[in-house]
């Protein structure tokens, strides 16, 4: 006699948690700019996987779900908050010296020009290289064409390069 | 994979909630969710009020119109038996 055997996939939300903090949290600082606000999104998302525990299937299918989320309720918080650009191109202040390479004031200039970047082409921009998504991935997270997708990357790195250049960082 | 790719990665790289976070969230899963308070629209209780005057008005009128129509009445009635008295007081005084 075959038995029928239910197998039970249980997924420990505190593990989710432990495991993913960085990636929910990093996504939403990055995208915000803003500690406070970016704990509190993130906190959103994890209690919204806690409601939504019983459908998630899989590790990869947390991981799927807790970045989709975390881009939507940051968009969302940026919304609320009415006032985006958070930093404007303007106030990314002019170094009185050229910052150079694996300097960390030029990863501070790098992050407040994402900063200024508009909606969509900073998440995508976060999501490429914060979590080194393909843009395929990063595509299916964001209910984005793949070609959308190509295009912001494209764009938002050649105005990077642009500003960058006019700082006197990155000439050949 | 450029310079500017790299210092990319770099600027965006992980970064950790504050200490602690994890029992936030923890907390905040255990707590009750709060109990929704049934809220009454502000333009309830004003509503309600011009009904009941709406309604209260409209019996106040019906019944108003009723005793007008009954004294009306009554005018006629009182009109038509005086006339009718006339009437047979000249017949009365003609025989």
């Amino acid at each position: 006699m075959i038995g029928l055997v239910q197998v039970e996939t249980t997924i420990d939300f505190a593990a989710l948690v432990r495991e993913h903090q960085s990636m929910v949290f990093s996504l939403s600082y990055h995208f915000l700019h803003d500690r406070d606000l970016a704990e509190e999104v993130a906190q959103e998302v994890f209690l919204s996987l806690h409601r939504h525990l019983d459908d998630i299937k899989s590790p990869e299918h947390a991981v799927f779900w807790l970045r989709k989320v975390a881009a939507q309720r940051s968009i969302d918080a940026t919304r609320r908050r009415k006032r985006r650009p958070q930093v404007s191109m303007e106030e990314v202040a002019e170094p009185s010296f050229r910052p150079s390479f694996q300097d960390p004031l030029l990863r501070d200039i790098l992050k407040r020009l994402i900063a200024t970047l508009a909606e969509a082409p900073r998440m995508v921009m976060i999501m490429r290289y914060q979590e080194d998504m393909e843009p395929s991935e990063i595509a299916a997270a964001l209910d984005m064409p793949i070609g959308t997708v190509k295009s912001h990357l494209q764009r938002s790195l050649a105005l990077l390069r642009e500003k960058l250049q006019r700082r006197g960082v990155g000439e050949n | 994979m450029d310079w500017l790719e790299q210092e990319l990665k770099q600027a965006l790289r992980r970064e950790d909630p504050s200490p602690g976070f994890e029992a936030r969230v923890a907390a905040a899963v255990g707590r009750p969710a709060s109990p929704r308070v049934a809220v009454m629209p502000r333009w309830l209780p004003a509503a309600a009020a011009i009904a009941i005057i709406a309604v209260s008005g409209g019996a106040a009128y019906r019944h108003h119109q009723g005793v007008v129509a009954k004294e009306q009445l009554m005018l006629a009635m009182r009109i038509t038996a005086g006339s009718l008295n006339h009437i047979q007081s000249h017949v009365k005084e003609s025989r």
